[in-house]
């Protein structure tokens, strides 16, 4: 509240340490649609173009939100790839036998135990997140290599091969507005039911009304692949789930300070490992998309796919050391991503440059990030500091600035 | 010794400011003195403007306006590298020394130039130890050291560097006795020889002993600048709270009735070799306290209670129901641990003081026990900031942002409001001023009062018998004595604590 009213530069007005990505993006797609423009090509912004985007971009959105999760607990995962290819692996090689129901589950299951695995030895034995995911990425893909015995794998049926498809391609249509505005509806009725009042409450139920009947009336669905609709619901439910839970609170918590978590009564194993099952079991839905949408894989498939990940992760503003991160600006950073390469493609540029862009636009964000929060700190800081330790390395700009020697070695070296 | 009429002025501040862009201003206009060879301490309460000083003298922070001047020229020192080529070396609290290293690879850490020999240097250390009055392996690598042996690595490096003018900030604040000693002798012949030291401390037995002048700080004020003979502890704990301290020595305290439900048993309580079979009761309205020196197993013995220690084996029992081991079920039984690490075990110095606050008790003040209300979140932590007396802009303020004591009262509010009935205290004034000092034991003989039962581990023994209604004296993992504390004094403790009192425990 008083801070609010403390001086501020521009880079806390705009909250860029919160939404630095959101602007990023938006940015990006107003000079890609000028030069678009400019050049005579169709309108970038056309609906082709942003569904093309979307669904380019909806495999990577899926795991950045777990790895998302994986971020705030504290903990690292680099095994998203090979999870994908073995679950891609096993579901076809299983389901011409067993049908397409049993080969989602079974590849699925796998995916989510190897992610179990993962989490219960960073827990249990306390090895670090990234040398074990270094490990179980190398593994699973040697047992990706040995499943698939070095060749690519379709499924035989052709009736499976339809089923299997069936869940990956072809579109919805969504009335976006529609839901949004009775979600709107909804949840300021509730509040009205709970016994708030006041403006932003008619605000938010008159503005769900509008937007509703306007998108009833106007008849404003989106139509995009399937997949675009299964990272919006993931997203929502995730981002939910960590914003407005006891859940999410101390999964912060957890991954914040575990040591206090601990102590504080929260059962930290828990929050530690169920953010590995649920990147794995994500992972493997990946991995079935990915299988379903070619109708085989092969032994490299989704290799790399983790340094993506955490890059859109890292874009949007998630920290590295745990306790803060959004899965929504975490997808947005997967967006900004294949918004770039799609911009490459659509503008005919050098494709050869594309690489260089991407890593030289990670640093600039992570280093607009350092900044935004070190001058955070800065402005907020107390006059003494706390002189016993409370906090050691000065305020919460530690968590991004300051590296801890032994995360930087496991990160850098 | 030197005294700061006789010796050359080493450096002097004049009217020092330090406005942060945040408005806050920690120090408004300050004078500060250091004759050469002179020991000056200086004192203030958290949040009086202590390390803001010391930064502003080290060239960490720019001060907004005043003069600094080094034996008579005029200095603006703009990164710390220019004050310490200057002579002036800072030890901070948190010695930043290269753990890998060896002892004299980090003392000459700052040295310059291509070639080191070896030889050189260590006879440079053999002289640097022999000024001090101290003995290291200079081969020794720091992370084998321990916490007073890395302090005096930190001095060195310090004198290393040719330093005129060593400020020490809390150089003891984590060490032993015995080490405490190696640090005061090494200020004593670093004055002798000439080099000044500024001594920045919250003991004020250091300062009475050591210094020859000192500065005392508050609310970014110099409020008192005398020499050090003139003063007694009592007239230097009144310039610096500003106040008649509250009286926290011994004061008639009202037992609880002996028919007291027990709230809390613990029935021989093992863990390793530190804790050899524990027992003991807590009944409501009891405050215990907990004597043992370092080492002797006493906060292995909370720990161990709250069941936060795997290992430990035996049993504890809240209201006569037997507990299962750990912290979760502790918590859910009504037991509150404040640790000794406040920062590292208790708080989580990115959130704000109302997500500090409700994590213990998160389902409470949830919709439905799964949604968290953050306005019933905060409304409570504005309860607490009243009625803790927390000094904060509001719940909104991060935790990490706060001085010491104040972050302390967070730590109690985590627990009172979520209705724990046993608290068990881990050297709950350490790293705090006199006056939040105060507070905390007002605090906790408030909660014994309302019914709740405490246990109170402190190395700090006047402290401990000052709250306590009865003390429990640990050493080597075992309660080798239990005394009233209207029967017992301070000597009595450190004797039983240390083991040199064996036959009055007999006695007993």
């Amino acid at each position: 509240m008083q801070r609010d009213k403390q001086r501020r530069g521009v880079l806390d007005l705009l909250r860029v340490r919160d939404l630095g990505i959101v602007y990023a993006l938006i940015l990006l797609v107003v000079v890609l649609t000028i030069v678009s423009a400019a050049t005579g090509r169709p309108n970038y912004l056309g609906g082709d173009n942003v569904a093309n985007i979307l669904d380019q971009a909806s495999l990577v959105g899926i795991l950045a939100v777990f790895m998302t999760v994986v971020l705030v607990s504290g903990n690292f995962d680099l095994s998203v790839g090979s999870i994908g290819a073995l679950a891609a692996a096993i579901s076809l090689s299983v389901i011409d036998e067993r049908g397409v129901v049993v080969a989602v589950l079974l590849a699925i299951g796998a995916a989510a135990a190897a992610g179990l695995v993962n989490g219960l030895i960073v827990q249990v034995l306390g090895i670090n997140a990234f040398i074990v995911t270094l490990g179980t990425m190398t593994a699973l893909r040697g047992v990706v290599l040995i499943l698939t015995d070095g060749r690519t794998i379709t499924a035989e049926s052709s009736d499976a091969r339809t089923a299997l498809q069936s869940i990956e391609s072809g579109f919805w249509t969504v009335n976006v507005p529609v839901i949004l505005g009775v979600l709107a509806l909804l949840a300021a009725g509730a509040a009205f039911a709970a016994g708030h009042r006041g403006r932003r409450l008619a605000v938010l139920g008159g503005g769900g009304a509008i937007l509703a009947i306007a998108g009833f009336a106007g008849d404003m669905g989106f139509r995009y692949a399937k997949p675009v609709w299964y990272m919006a619901a993931i997203t929502l439910m995730t981002w939910a789930v960590l914003r407005f839970t006891v859940v999410g609170r101390r999964l912060y918590a957890t991954g914040a300070n575990m040591e206090a978590a601990r102590l504080s009564g929260i059962n930290v194993a828990r929050y530690k490992v169920v953010p590995f099952v649920l990147t794995g079991a994500a992972a493997g839905v990946v991995g079935v998309l990915y299988g379903a949408k070619l109708g085989a894989t092969n032994p490299t498939a989704l290799n790399g796919l983790e340094l993506t990940v955490i890059a859109a992760a890292i874009l949007g503003g998630t920290s590295l050391f745990g306790g803060s991160g959004s899965v929504i600006t975490s997808v947005v950073g997967a967006l900004f991503l294949f918004t770039i390469a799609n911009g490459f493609n659509v503008l005919n540029l050098g494709a050869n440059y594309q690489d260089l862009i991407e890593g030289v636009v990670l640093i600039v964000a992570a280093g607009v990030y350092t900044v935004a929060s070190r001058r955070k700190a800065r402005a907020g800081s107390a006059p003494e500091p706390p002189e016993d330790g409370a906090s050691t390395p000065a305020g919460p700009a530690a968590t991004s600035t300051a590296t801890p020697p032994a995360r930087a070695e496991a990160l850098h070296g | 010794m030197p005294s700061g009429e006789h010796s050359p002025l080493l450096l002097s501040m004049r009217g020092v400011r330090k406005v942060y862009p945040s408005g806050t201003v920690a120090l408004s206009g300050v004078d500060l003195r250091v004759g050469a060879g002179e020991v000056v301490g200086l004192v203030g309460a958290n949040g009086a403007g202590k390390s803001t000083l010391i930064k502003v003298l080290s060239g960490a922070v720019p001060a907004t306006d005043g003069a600094i001047e080094w034996e008579g020229a005029s200095q603006a020192w703009a990164v710390p590298a220019d004050a310490q080529a200057a002579g002036v070396a800072t030890v901070y609290q948190h010695i930043p020394l290269a753990h890998t290293l060896t002892v004299i690879e980090n003392v000459f850490l700052g040295r310059t130039g291509w070639r080191r020999s070896s030889v050189k240097l260590e006879r440079e250390l053999a002289q640097l130890l022999e000024r001090i009055g101290y003995a290291i392996d200079p081969h020794a690598t720091v992370e084998e050291l321990s916490i007073g042996q890395r302090q005096m690595v930190a001095i060195l490096q310090g004198i290393a560097q040719g330093a005129r003018l060593l400020v020490l900030d809390e150089p003891t604040a984590s060490l032993a006795r015995g080490e405490r000693e190696v640090v005061f002798e090494a200020v004593r012949r670093l004055s002798k020889s000439g080099t000044a030291v500024l001594y920045v401390t919250h003991f004020l037995d250091e300062i009475l002993d050591l210094t020859d002048r000192v500065t005392v700080l508050r609310d970014g004020r110099v409020v008192a600048d005398d020499v050090t003979d003139d003063l007694t502890e009592d007239a230097l704990v009144r310039s610096i709270v500003g106040r008649e301290l509250l009286r926290v020595e011994q004061q008639e305290i009202d037992l609880p009735p002996a028919d007291a439900p027990l709230l809390l048993e613990v029935e021989d309580l093992r863990s390793g070799d530190r804790l050899q079979g524990v027992s003991l009761r807590l009944r409501a309205g009891e405050i215990v306290g907990i004597a043992g020196l370092l080492g002797s197993g006493r906060s292995e013995l909370l720990h161990a209670i709250f069941g936060a220690d795997p290992d430990a084996r035996g049993t504890v029992r809240m209201e006569g129901r037997e507990l299962s081991r750990s912290p979760r079920a502790a918590v859910a039984a009504g037991l509150a641990l404040v640790p000794e690490d406040r920062g590292k075990q208790a708080l989580f110095p990115d959130f704000e003081i109302w997500r500090n606050a409700s994590i213990t008790d998160l389902p409470t003040l949830s919709r439905g026990r799964a949604l968290p209300d953050s306005e019933r979140e905060r409304e409570r932590a504005r309860d607490a900031i009243r009625a803790l007396k927390i000094k904060a802009p509001g719940p909104d303020a991060l935790v990490g942002e706060l001085s010491g004591g104040n972050a302390q009262k967070v730590v109690f509010a985590k627990w009172m409001y979520s209705g724990a009935r046993v608290f068990l205290l881990d050297e709950p004034g350490s790293g705090i001023d006199i006056g939040a000092k105060a507070d905390i034991v007002e605090l906790v003989r408030e909660l014994a009062r309302s019914g709740a039962a405490v246990l109170v581990a402190d190395s700090e023994f006047s402290e401990l018998l000052a709250v306590s209604h009865r003390v429990l004296v640990l050493r080597r993992g075992r309660v080798v004595a239990e005394r009233a504390s209207g029967a017992t004094s301070d000597h009595e403790l450190v004797g039983l604590a240390s083991g040199l009192e064996k036959e009055m425990q007999h006695a007993a």
